[in-house]
């Protein structure tokens, strides 16, 4: 490179740029830098049609999850083989009454006898719960006929939606005809918990199972990381130790997730016998994990306050944890929050942890407290992925649409929290 | 009493020491001419950390203690006397005791349990209220102790802010805490899968079939923990076939951000970039699962190629490398921008063109920086899950046909750990010893990775 150039004995005649061998070459090199932004261009498109597509995908197939087909049945009470006093349902041992009553052989058999042969498998296992509060409801029509809206079965649901097969296209037909079915928004699905009929499924059981987990991460990672990132960034000192605990922290935050699932099968489960499933065992594994993101986030933004700020609190007499309690931190806060619910959002998203600690066991209610076992949003997801019936495919993608909901609102936030409350120095 | 309740007493008896120490606090008068030492607040915690500190010591370890103490109790009446002495019958009994007193369990299955019961819950109350008083005595005690030593020339602040300090350190070993917590509970389980199991076997064997026979004579049940096929199969997926992907999208959408695209256009991508690393790896794995995966089959059927799986090696390496593209690009933009302008300033004065400049100047410049945002980016994928549990296979091949099915460490973790099989099985403590290896290779990746990356920003600075 820094060789001297040698110096030619003749003189160079100049280059005739208007040649054709000249403008030929300047073509050629302009083509190539056209092709080579083309080709930036065409990455970036590719990445963005592949997240389009996905969106497209999962919102396409997990809308129709919110929507449920529902059948009208008429149940004629009076001439059914159901003994129950309507006077005994009012008040309280109601629902002694009806748990002894055989709603579910007076639903199917209504069934068969409006719908011909076979009519009960036209309808949702789960049927007889809605006659059954149909009736809790309104005691009174036990003394004659009545028209009760009941959830279709999932043949009869998919060729509704045009994704049925023949017989059940042909059993949609029938009831069409007969003005029998409607569709209706799926409150089961916002309301319940995991079922092994893809037509009674909800997802407030793992919803609420993620909340739960959440707010003991929440409570764990945050102070744990925003005191370690006060006492790294503002006081200690410089020695091996305080080198251990940054490696430490960086490791961690680059540590695969599955691994921080068998610490806490290995050490929360195993070691210290808490309870298998439990939203606290999923919490602590979860915080583990997030408290490097918080702490690497809060380390920027306590950096990124300004030292004229310290001195000026120190020089008018304040302590030095006076200095970062009142001045630091509150400054340093909206950009530990951001740091925060991004590391959240994460925790939120993350299944292979939780799948090694149990939290992937059936529960058809909802979590009652930390210690009850849960499951959450992701794990639902990826034990209804591996269901074999038709009808979880579009319960899963819904379930996929309201965890991406909650992540979008989540970010949405720090995005939020960042602009408004971020101060450039 | 529950402990929760009694925590609750505590804080309540420590807002109480707070409220009063500061009330007596505000009330100091300068001494000699000398304003008093600390301010009223500094007072009020002071008091207020002797209250509450060593009564919530006591309460921990009591929360540790007392289960054993009070089943104890319950042993020690004659029903107890009749408990059968050691085995699972015993511990059984116990368990139920102790749901039946909860209210957990209704209706129990021993008789023996029953009887019990009354003994257990009259010994709960019994600790209960114990333990109640004596948190309390220590609460007041604490408290009125350093109530006793609050003068307008005590330094509060001082041990306040010492308290503090002590609370910051004990934060940040947590990490450490985590770090040996992680290394110690992955080794101990993995030294207790090599006392089984050769660590040259485990290591270099090329057959991994890991279900263990039950009986004697079943068949099919070899029990080999070769993994060499698992780690070919990680290397595969997660180091080839996602990197074929990720590495040229991910640094051509990095260069075109950067260095081709309009401002407004750059505002828009950029995020568009950044969704795709925070959609969760479930929805990944479930797409590919779902879309991905058959549309390569019925490709590689209308191909003719042998040996296509419906859990192709491709579909799982080409959706994980759509997901590490943020990650290239990110890692291609820092390094790329780090690169000084007179670089480039004099690269395009020279007259080249600008992807004459960038693809001969810019990224030769930046290409460890390049190199260790791929290490990292590697070690993201070989750590990555639910993508290949659910897009992946679990026939451990070792095959190069990216159409055929092959099986990752991960992927065969989650497989050993989510059935019901006793934990000192070979089968189970396997998991531990991949998870070793695993941790220590993406460790290794990690530090090789930041070790480039840093060399490089000295470099030009």
């Amino acid at each position: 490179m820094n060789s001297p150039i040698p110096v030619p004995a003749t003189p160079r005649t100049p280059t005739d740029w208007n040649s054709p061998a000249m403008q030929n070459r300047i073509r050629r090199r302009y083509a190539a830098e056209r092709r080579f932004k083309a080709l930036g261009l065409v990455s970036i498109l590719v990445s963005a049609a592949f997240l389009a597509f996905l969106l497209i995908t999962m919102v396409g197939n997990g809308a129709r999850g919110f929507t449920q087909t529902e059948i009208r049945l008429p149940v004629d009470f009076a001439r059914s083989t159901l003994m129950l006093d309507p006077a005994a349902l009012k008040g309280f041992g109601a629902d002694a009454a009806l748990a002894g009553a055989d709603i579910e052989g007076v639903t199917a058999a209504a069934a068969d006898a409006a719908f011909g042969d076979g009519g009960a498998r036209l309808l949702s296992d789960g049927a007889w719960l809605s006659v059954r509060e149909a009736i809790k409801e309104r005691p009174e029509v036990l003394q004659g006929k009545a028209d009760i809206w009941v959830p279709a079965a999932t043949s009869v649901d998919l060729a509704a939606k045009g994704d049925g097969d023949a017989a059940g296209e042909a059993a949609y037909a029938r009831l069409k005809a007969a003005n029998a079915v409607q569709t209706g928004i799926n409150l089961t699905f916002l309301t319940k918990a995991d079922s092994t009929d893809p037509t009674l499924v909800g997802i407030w059981g793992a919803l609420k199972g993620s909340l739960v987990t959440m707010f003991v991460t929440l409570i764990l990672a945050f102070p744990i990381g925003v005191l370690s990132a006060l006492y790294l960034e503002e006081y200690a000192p410089r020695n091996r130790w305080t080198d251990l605990i940054e490696v430490s922290i960086n490791n961690l935050a680059a540590v695969p997730s599955i691994i921080f699932g068998l610490l806490g099968l290995a050490v929360f489960l195993n070691f210290m016998h808490l309870p298998r499933s439990a939203p606290l065992v999923g919490g602590l594994t979860l915080a583990l994990m997030t408290m490097p993101v918080i702490v690497i986030a809060g380390r920027n933004a306590i950096k990124s306050v300004p030292p004229s700020i310290r001195d000026a609190a120190l020089g008018i007499g304040a302590s030095r944890v006076q200095v970062v309690f009142h001045h630091v931190l509150p400054l340093a806060l909206p950009g530990i929050l951001t740091g925060t619910i991004i590391g959240m959002a994460r925790a939120l998203g993350e299944t292979a942890p939780l799948l090694m600690i149990g939290m992937r066991a059936f529960l058809a209610s909802p979590p009652g407290g930390i210690t009850d076992p849960a499951t959450v949003l992701p794990v639902q997801i990826f034990l209804w992925s591996d269901e074999v019936s038709r009808g979880f495919v579009e319960k899963t993608s819904a379930a996929i649409i309201v965890l991406l909901v909650f992540l979008l609102a989540m970010n949405g936030l720090a995005i939020y929290l960042r602009n408004r409350f971020e101060r450039r120095w | 009493m529950s402990n929760l309740a009694i925590l609750f007493l505590i804080l309540g008896l420590g807002l109480v020491a707070w409220l009063t120490a500061r009330a007596k606090a505000a009330g100091f008068q300068p001494v000699g001419g000398i304003r008093p030492h600390s301010r009223p607040n500094h007072h009020g915690w002071y008091v207020a950390l002797w209250a509450i500190v060593p009564a919530l010591i006591f309460l921990a370890v009591w929360s540790n203690i007392a289960p054993g103490l009070t089943m104890a109790a319950a042993i020690d009446t004659p029903a107890g006397a009749t408990l059968p002495a050691a085995g699972m019958e015993r511990s059984a009994i116990l368990a139920e005791v102790r749901g039946l007193a909860s209210g957990r369990v209704q209706g129990g299955f021993y008789p023996l349990a029953q009887e019990m019961v009354p003994a257990y819950q009259a010994a709960q109350t019994r600790y209960g209220i114990a333990a109640a008083a004596l948190a309390v005595i220590l609460a007041l005690a604490g408290g009125a102790f350093a109530f006793t030593r609050l003068r307008p020339d005590f330094r509060a602040r001082t041990r306040v802010e010492r308290v503090v300090m002590i609370g910051l350190l004990v934060a940040s070993l947590i990490a450490i805490l985590t770090t040996i917590g992680i290394v110690g509970s992955l080794l101990f389980e993995t030294m207790r899968f090599f006392s089984k199991v050769s660590p040259v076997e485990f290591l270099f064997g090329t057959t991994w079939s890991p279900q263990t026979a039950m009986r004697a004579d079943q068949v099919g049940s070899s029990g080999a923990f070769g993994a060499i096929p698992l780690f070919w199969g990680t290397i595969f997926i997660g180091a080839i076939i996602a990197m074929v992907v990720a590495i040229p999208l991910g640094m051509m959408s990095a260069i075109y951000l950067t260095q081709y695209a309009a401002p407004g256009v750059r505002k828009w991508m950029k995020p568009v970039l950044e969704v795709l690393a925070g959609v969760p790896t479930v929805v990944y794995g479930y797409f590919a699962a779902l879309t991905v995966a058959p549309a390569i089959r019925d490709f590689a059927a209308f191909l003719h190629i042998p040996g296509a799986s419906s859990e192709s090696a491709l579909a799982a390496g080409l959706v994980m490398g759509i997901m590490i593209i943020p990650f290239v690009s990110s890692m291609a933009d820092d390094s790329i921008a780090a690169v000084p302008q007179a670089m480039r300033d004099g690269s395009l004065a020279m007259g080249a063109t600008t992807s004459e400049t960038i693809s001969k100047v810019l990224v030769p410049a930046a290409l460890p920086g390049v190199v260790g945002g791929v290490l990292l980016a590697v070690s993201r994928a070989i750590g990555e899950t639910m993508i290949v549990v659910m897009a992946a296979g679990l026939a451990a091949n070792m095959t190069a046909n990216p159409f055929a099915s092959v099986t990752t460490v991960t992927t065969q973790i989650v497989q050993l750990l989510t059935g019901d099989q006793e934990f000192d099985s070979p089968k189970t403590l396997a998991a531990f010893a991949l998870g070793l290896v695993l941790f220590i290779v993406t460790l290794l990746l990690n530090i090789v990775a930041l070790r480039v990356v840093k060399k490089y920003r000295e470099a030009y600075e």
